[in-house]
């Protein structure tokens, strides 16, 4: 870990005022979405990662989760995938005969595609950037399921009170002052906790010095899929990691670009009903001096 | 148009049938497994079902309401072609569009609300600050339901009113009377915003998978999504009218009226021309027509589609066939088929999950969307011999109102507001 | 050890004659078949019966024992097993014809001892080294009987046919060549250079590995299969991290973080610790010591410290944690799957959704005989007007 707490939560005090002051109405995406000023974020370098697993164990802890102890017939933590009770997991992902450890959980998307496709803004971007889910506002569409990328929100289908479930960054322990539990957990430093801009940095720092070591030379999340805060460095491509590699286009962007087109100031369908209404008054008149005819000549009421 | 030399000259009830017929029995128990399974619901959770976080939306999201609501866009269809571009002989067959539509709509809905997890949100439905105006979804569930209960509701009203007046008192009748005129005053309005909401909702409908991005494979991803599926709407609208109107002749032994099935089988097969040649361009343009010949079951699902619904309305080009009763019902069933198939393919069959795994619904899902599309057929059937909305002859009409007429108590013979021509009742 | 043993015979001769229960020879048998269950031909036989034959067909192999800057703890570990019987047992199927530690002789005697075990197996004897050779201030560090260690080896060395360096310090130094090495002490091949050299590091190392090794040769004249650092690939192929007791716990993430705390009262893995395995080959995680179950250093709860290692052991601190690089992944880790590319119809669905498709399109085609072929026919369907052939 190269930053310290302090540093970081020092930091954010200064973004938290402006955050404050109201980030959580959902605006329209746009083709370079800016992460917001308080933005904070996690840097995993998986060539540092040994798979320990510490940070999974840590996460179902401090987020008070029962751990997934389904496979090994509840012996131990043995979550195949991310689920209602792990929003964090590490997966092996393999190259030939290469292979890299990989930790997932939400990316806590610059512009998400959630935030972007949930109805009722049951799922928010709030402060320093994290995507935040409120129950109370939630109706259980599953729309986030199909809009994430990344395949992160996960719903409880046993429950008769389902939640969505996912990594919310620890917002209770930031709160406190502390970290999230699974950058403090982790005893190589695989996986840590800064400001965007310090982990940025950080990162391309490793890059510079370590040239050839990572894939393309470059951070996943800088500007994939828009960006995200939760910033990847692997010696294996991107894309054996499970990231995928799409572009830059936000896919909030890319689906919502054409709908607020369409329905902007509700110009389009007003002006379209203006139209039709007009067609249709004037065909009424025809059809109303038909129907009289027609009414005199069989002597039965015209049906509309 | 005169309307005496046509078989469908108004709208009549089928009142001469019982209303327990297999097909009703049939569909009925199946609506009743259905409404039972979803009570049941309400107390459980979804784990019952097939979905999972992979697939996370089933049968009844993608196949009820996506899918079943282009066959219930016949108000729709029908009626922009009618009111809007004037094609008059589709009058008579209106309100068999908008009954069914209405039907399929609200059961639509009805899965809609079954289907999601935490159904007791839902009255943010009505709260404007929490509405995200740039989500598809939000689109789809707020313009929907406008449209069912102020506009559809709307124009299924004058069936209902002219049922009452008919069995009503003179107090009654007057009273419906100034109803009516109301509602005659309202209709135009009325009527382009039934024709405006559903184009927006059904386009959203196409939009929704937009945002899955590459989860859902090339030669169905465009931004074309909602162009497409809207203009699949007017398809699946005719295909279904033709369908319903064909099926229930031949269920109530009722006289076909080939002129008109020809109008709408026209109509269908301008709408699937443009829905081809739009798909094609979109294909082409996108530059993933290449994906079309691999030899794949995504191919296969492609040409599937396309030729469903280009091949009936290639068909349906000559004035001889459309006049062809067998040709013109076999086409709306391809025709529906295949845009069934469109419109259902992107958000399952196409759609690929995180992971390796497959989505299919468990018994009780499939009973419960089947027991929705139970009670749609079910409530068409009850209505089609309470209400006049299947076409039928004048003869038919002074028969049923010979019928109602006996039947009232205070033994009226004549109704007011109604000259009844001797003459006309014996022509046949 | 007397010159007096009769050297030329079998090993199972000798036995025999010395009265050795076989019942305790075929134990010995089995346990090395248990020690070193691949890499050693000379237990590569599907029965116990077949490796006592071989071993027993061999000839007892004459054995020099030199000690150097040693703290005797490789002999100790030959000598302490747990059943007393064995330590006579090793030294009834080996010929041990010098060793200063357990040899009667002392003095003049032990020289000519020396001497005389040379001289009646010269070129065919295995010398066995135990303990580093200082080389500084021309090896003046070591002196046995008059003579620098440096000088006594490479003497003896001479006229040995292969070398085992047994424990760390023959291996690369052991101990004394930890940081100053002030007596500049080093293994024996980077001294001898024209020999047969089979590193056995440890601290001690297993019995059994020398054992395996000794037998090999006797049997057969050859050396078991080395690595690079001339070690015997059946013992030192894995590091201790691939083949540990505690891994599971390592996978799922389970730590000790302080010696006796609640994840070291569980055996918990020590890495957080400052566990060496990863780093450090050895087979100590299989063959422990003494023939007691889990008597090894992870197995009660201290965490390895790379005592095999050259740059590891006595060089990395005990408790500081070490990068691990290689490990190899357990199949027990869930799969990274992006199948977005590559998702699939499943066949089932298909075939279900194709009778759906088949009923509908069948009940179809049986309405659809019900409407009349004939344009413009409007008579109600499936009457015998409606209907046509």
């Amino acid at each position: 870990m190269t930053l310290s707490r302090r540093d970081v939560l020092k930091s954010l005090g200064t973004g938290a005022a402006v955050a404050a002051t109201g980030a959580t109405t959902v605006a329209a995406s746009s083709r370079n979405p800016q992460p917001p000023t308080d933005a904070i974020a996690m840097l995993y370098d998986a060539t540092t990662c040994i798979g320990c697993k510490a940070c999974v164990s840590a996460c179902t802890t401090a987020n008070g989760l029962i751990p997934d102890t389904t496979l090994s017939g509840g012996i131990w933590q043995m979550p195949t995938d991310l689920n209602p009770q792990t929003k964090n997991i590490i997966l092996l992902a393999k190259d030939g005969d290469k292979h890299s450890f990989v930790k997932r959980q939400c990316m806590h998307c610059v512009d998400p595609a959630c935030v972007a496709g949930c109805p009722f803004t049951a799922l928010e971007k709030g402060k320093y950037g994290i995507v935040e889910w409120d129950g109370s506002k939630c109706i259980g569409c599953r729309y986030c399921e199909i809009s994430c990328p990344f395949d992160v929100p996960r719903f409880e289908w046993a429950e008769f009170n389902p939640k969505i479930v996912k990594c919310e960054f620890c917002n209770h322990r930031l709160a406190e002052g502390q970290q999230p539990a699974c950058t403090e957990a982790c005893p190589t430093g695989a996986v840590i906790f800064g400001t965007r801009q310090q982990l940025l940095q950080v990162a391309r720092q490793r890059i510079e010095a370590n040239p050839g070591k990572y894939y393309q030379d470059r951070i996943y999340g800088e500007g994939d899929l828009g960006g995200t805060q939760v910033l990847y460095l692997s010696h294996l491509p991107f894309a054996k990691l499970g990231l995928p590699e799409v572009g830059t286009e936000s896919r909030a962007h890319y689906g919502t670009k054409v709908h607020n087109v369409i329905y902007k100031g509700m110009a389009i369908p007003l002006a379209v009903y203006v139209v039709l209404a007009a067609a249709i008054k004037r065909r009424w008149k025809v059809m109303e001096e038909e129907a009289h005819r027609e009414e005199k000549e069989t002597g039965l009421p015209h049906q509309l | 148009m005169s309307a005496t030399n046509h078989r469908w000259q108004r709208d009549v009830q089928i009142y001469k049938y019982p209303l327990l017929s297999a097909p009703f029995l049939f569909w009925g128990v199946l609506a009743i497994i259905g409404i039972t399974l979803s009570l049941g619901r309400l107390f459980t959770g979804l784990w019952f079902t097939g979905m999972s976080d992979d697939y996370a939306w089933g049968v009844w999201k993608t196949f009820n309401v996506m899918t079943l609501t282009a066959l219930g866009s016949g108000g729709l269809a029908v009626g922009v072609f009618s009111y809007v571009f004037g094609a008059k002989k589709l009058h008579v067959v209106m309100r068999t569009a908008l009954a069914s539509s209405l039907l399929f709509y609200t059961t639509g809905m009805l899965a809609l609300g079954i289907d999601v997890g935490r159904p007791w949100n839902l009255y943010h439905l009505f709260l404007p600050w929490n509405w995200n105006l740039h989500s598809s979804l939000f689109e789809v569930a707020a313009c929907m339901t406008a449209y069912v209960v102020l506009f559809l509701s709307f124009e299924n009203i004058p069936m209902l009113l002219e049922k009452a007046h008919m069995v009503g008192d003179a107090e009654r009748r007057a009273k419906l009377n100034v109803w009516m005129h109301r509602v005659k005053r309202m209709l135009p309005w009325m009527i382009a915003a039934a024709y405006v909401l559903p184009m927006m909702h059904q386009s959203s409908l196409g939009s929704l998978m937009v945002i899955a991005g590459h989860k859902v494979h090339p030669l169905w991803q465009t931004q074309m999504l909602p162009a497409l599926y809207l203009v699949q709407a007017f398809v699946c609208g005719f295909a279904a009218v033709i369908f319903i109107l064909m099926a229930s002749s031949l269920a109530w032994q009722r006289p076909l009226d080939m002129p008109v099935l020809a109008d709408l089988s026209k109509y269908m097969s301008w709408t699937a021309f443009a829905f081809i040649v739009l798909r094609a361009a979109d294909v082409l343009i996108r530059g993933v027509v290449v994906e079309a010949f691999r030899p794949t079951w995504y191919a296969v699902l492609f040409h599937a589609e396309n030729l469903l619904v280009l091949v009936p309305a290639l068909l349906l080009l000559s004035p001889v066939r459309r006049m062809t009763p067998r040709i013109v019902f076999v086409a709306s069933i391809l025709t529906a088929v295949g845009g069934i198939l469109y419109r259902f393919t992107p958000t399952t069959l196409a759609y690929r999950a995180g992971h390796p795994s497959v989505y299919f619904p468990k018994i009780a899902e499939v009973l419960m969307s089947l027991g929705y599309i139970g009670l749609a057929v079910v409530l068409f059937i009850w209505a089609a011999k309470k209400f006049a909305i299947l076409p039928g002859s004048i003869n038919d009409w002074n028969d049923y109102v010979k019928h109602v007429t006996s039947k009232d108590a205070h033994g009226q013979e004549t109704i007011k507001g109604l000259r009844i021509e001797h003459g006309a009742a014996t022509d046949h | 050890m007397s010159a007096e043993k009769d050297k030329t015979g079998t090993i199972a001769e000798h036995l025999e004659r010395c009265g050795v229960d076989r019942r305790e020879f075929i134990a010995f048998c089995s346990k090395l078949m248990v020690t070193a269950p691949f890499g050693l031909a000379l237990t590569n036989y599907l029965g116990v019966e077949a490796v006592a034959a071989e071993i027993g067909s061999a000839k007892r192999p004459s054995v020099i024992w030199l000690h150097m800057q040693d703290c005797t703890g490789c002999t100790e570990t030959l000598l302490r097993p747990s059943q007393p019987d064995l330590a006579t047992l090793i030294l009834d199927i080996i010929s041990l014809d010098y060793h200063e530690t357990v040899m009667a002789a002392s003095g003049h005697d032990a020289e000519l001892a020396l001497q005389d075990a040379m001289n009646a197996n010269d070129g065919k004897f295995v010398l066995v080294v135990e303990g580093s050779i200082p080389t500084a201030g021309d090896g003046a560090y070591l002196k046995i009987g008059g003579k620098n260690g440096i000088d006594l080896l490479k003497e003896v060395a001479a006229r040995s046919a292969a070398i085992i360096s047994l424990g760390s310090c023959s291996a690369w130094g052991g101990i004394p060549s930890s940081g100053p090495n002030p007596t500049g002490a080093v293994g024996v091949d980077s001294i001898i250079k024209d020999k047969p050299i089979v590193n056995i590091p440890g601290c001690p190392p297993n019995p059994y590995i020398l054992l395996g090794t000794v037998l090999q040769y006797a049997k057969a004249g050859s050396l078991p299969e080395l690595d690079d650092k001339k070690r015997p690939k059946f013992a030192y192929d894995r590091v201790i991290h691939e083949h540990c007791p505690r891994r599971p716990h390592f996978d799922a993430g389970r730590f000790a973080k302080q010696f006796g705390d609640e994840g070291h009262n569980q055996g918990y893995c020590l890495y957080r610790l400052g566990c060496k395995g990863p780093v450090t080959h050895a087979s100590c995680s299989t063959r422990h010591f003494n023939e007691v179950v889990d008597a090894w250093p992870i197995g009660v709860g201290a965490p390895c410290f790379g005592c095999t290692e050259q740059f590891v052991g006595y060089t990395i601190p005990a408790f500081q944690t070490v990068p691990i690089t290689g490990a190899t992944p357990p199949a027990t880790y869930p799969d990274v799957d992006s199948t977005h590319e590559k998702g699939y119809v499943a066949a089932t669905a298909t075939g279900i959704a194709g009778l759906a498709g088949g009923v509908i399109l069948g009940a179809g085609y049986v309405a659809a005989r019900k409407f009349s072929t004939k344009p413009g026919d409007e008579s109600v369907p499936g009457t015998d007007e409606g209907e046509s052939k």
